[in-house]
């Protein structure tokens, strides 16, 4: 009897119960963060969710009051719209080939050089990787002018291709600009915490530097790839500013120009614009939602590691 | 295994390091180091309008944007009235954005960072707006304060705050507090990432230790929390307030610089200058000052904020 009772005090006393009719101050704290929590994403998920049925109302009831908060005749018209009466077919392929090129380009040379600053020291290692770092601070809108005027007349292979203006080849090669720097920094940080006694030990059973790195150091290094992929296929896929200089029809323009295009002087077409940010926006949500472990920790790789 | 075999081995693992990272380096010099050093070149160039030549002007561009113009009216000393109204205006959004959506976003990250049920689902659902398109996150803020039929107007007519439609972005000071909900909303997710990562790096034990010794929630956070954060806080601060001088996306598609120019800041100003001028001259130079207000905060932030204590 005396056990128990004791018992139970210590149970109270862990959960904070100092009478009986009070609420555990553990489990009021824990309620007050589920209430402020729920409260925030309530907030910040309104206007995702209002462009969202904004998308599936016909024009007539976007612009008509009294505002509806949930859409009263539901329809998939606005999507079908916009492949049929816009080029959304183009945009959209011409984001994914320039969003998928940037990122095969960048996660290769950014695993392979990251590799060998991570574990070779060479001549002016640290100030070439210190340049590459600092390159991500560049802005690279202070670099619209001369990527315009270098795209509409390429040095050296100018001669080759033409004008580059108004081309995926010029979207991917500017993107790489600041993605490749990123590659490379979370690739080197990532290669860190792997173990350089892997790579001993592979050289010891007779491999050389090139089958050690593909064939032991590369396969565990998976994690990174991911992060880095998703965060380079991320930013190309977001890009704006690059692609509303250097393009201007429908053969190069993304899908960022695409739903930027709704916006007339005097006029702009919510409801097919809602639905044209909404494929934009899909793949951003799909990655969120199941890749977030990815994106932090390649955002935490490149960002707070020094 | 044959003697030539062996050869080859050996050179190509002498090899591994430039094969390795001489492209990378390449294509660096070809994708940064050529571009940056043709926008100082331009900076002090002017396309000739009779030849249609690149002249070398000197300092002319800094000076017909940056500076007072010869014989014109000048603000603060040296700089042109457009200059500074446009500084004025990137301060205020970089500053108030920066400011709220750190805030907002520590809160977060420590009601994030206790022993949560769902936690994982929670973070997941902060973190979406920051992975949108900013385009499509500033048209969308663009159709919410939308003056007849966006949701503010209709939701806060509905609670009865307001009796008729506000048009918040034909406003300057409304589209100028529009703008900052807007970059609050894309950014705040970013911070929390950054420095739920470090709140990581907090030892428990220091926790419990604080509290056995009676400390506060305050001085918890200041004398435990806060000192193992300094280094997130440094990179997240850095990063956001670089990110968003630069950033043109959200202005452009909301507001485009207006009403009049009481939302032009840096980055819309570039753009429209480089589109103006039939001459990348004004564009660049405007490109290099920019570069350089970039390069000097990141010197100050790591000035004040120095190294952690607690960094050995």
């Amino acid at each position: 009897m005396s056990t128990d009772s004791s018992k139970l005090n210590r149970i109270r006393r862990s959960l904070g119960l100092e009478t009986q009719n009070e609420w555990p101050s553990v489990v009021r704290e824990r309620l007050g963060t589920y209430a402020l929590l729920s409260v925030y994403l309530v907030v910040i998920w309104f206007p995702i969710y209002y462009i969202f049925i904004t998308s599936l109302k016909p024009t007539s009831e976007v612009l008509s009051l009294p505002i509806t908060f949930f859409p009263q005749n539901p329809t998939v018209g606005n999507y079908v719209d916009i492949f049929v009466n816009r080029p959304f077919e183009s945009y959209t392929l011409n984001s994914v080939m320039v969003a998928t090129t940037t990122t095969v380009i960048c996660v290769t040379l950014g695993t392979l050089t990251g590799y060998s600053f991570s574990r070779h020291d060479f001549f002016g290692n640290k100030t070439l990787l210190l340049s590459i770092v600092g390159a991500r601070m560049i802005p690279p809108i202070a670099l619209i002018v001369p990527f315009f005027q270098i795209m509409a007349n390429p040095p050296l292979i100018g001669g080759l291709t033409g004008s580059l203006y108004d081309t995926r080849l010029a979207l991917i090669f500017t993107y790489t600009f600041f993605n490749l720097p990123f590659a490379v920094w979370i690739m080197k940080n990532y290669f860190d915490g792997v173990p350089e006694s892997l790579d001993e030990q592979a050289r010891i059973d007779g491999c050389s530097r090139w089958e050690a790195f593909f064939k032991i150091i590369l396969p565990m290094a998976k994690p990174g790839i991911a992060a880095t992929a998703i965060l380079a296929f991320i930013f190309s896929w977001n890009e704006f500013v690059f692609a509303l200089v250097l393009t201007s029809s429908e053969a190069a323009q993304t899908l960022p120009i695409a739903v930027s295009l709704f916006v007339a002087d005097d006029f702009v077409d919510w409801a097919h614009l809602a639905a044209g940010g909404m494929i934009a926006a899909l793949p951003g949500i799909l990655f969120g939602l199941f890749f977030q472990q990815y994106i932090v920790s390649g955002l935490t790789q490149g960002a707070v590691k020094e | 295994m044959s003697t030539e075999k062996q050869t080859l081995r050996r050179i190509l693992d002498r090899l591994f390091v430039p094969l390795t990272v001489g492209p990378t380096l390449l294509w660096i010099a070809a994708i940064i180091v050529y571009p940056t050093a043709k926008l100082l070149i331009s900076s002090f160039q002017f396309r000739n309008p009779v030849t249609n030549e690149m002249e070398f002007v000197g300092l002319r561009n800094f000076r017909r944007l940056v500076l007072a113009r010869e014989g014109g009216s000048a603000t603060f000393g040296v700089f042109s009235p457009e200059f500074v109204a446009v500084t004025k205006n990137t301060v205020v959004y970089v500053g108030c954005s920066v400011t709220i959506s750190f805030l907002l976003g520590l809160g977060i990250a420590l009601l994030l960072n206790k022993d949560l049920k769902g936690r994982g689902w929670f973070r997941t659902a902060v973190i979406v707006p920051w992975i949108l398109p900013y385009v499509m996150s500033g048209l969308m803020w663009r159709w919410m304060f939308q003056a007849d039929f966006g949701a503010i107007n209709g939701l806060l007519q509905q609670l009865g705050v307001i009796s008729g439609n506000v048009p918040f972005l034909s406003d300057g000071g409304l589209a100028m507090i529009a703008l900052i909900i807007a970059d609050v909303w894309v950014f705040t997710p970013f911070i929390i990432i950054i420095l739920l990562a470090g709140l990581q790096n907090v030892p428990e034990q220091l926790y419990d230790a604080a509290e056995v010794d009676g400390a506060g929630r305050w001085s918890r956070f200041w004398n435990v929390t806060y000192p193992f954060l300094k280094p997130s806080i440094l990179v997240a601060l850095t990063i956001r307030i670089i990110f968003d001088i630069r950033a043109l996306d959200l202005v452009w598609v909301m507001t485009g610089g207006g009403p009049g120019k009481a939302t032009e800041v840096w980055a819309s100003w570039l753009y429209r200058t480089a589109q103006v001028f039939n001459s990348p001259g004004p564009g660049a130079a405007l490109g290099v000052v920019l570069l350089a207000v970039t390069f000097a905060i990141v010197a100050i932030l790591y000035k004040v904020f120095g190294e952690s204590p607690y960094e050995a």
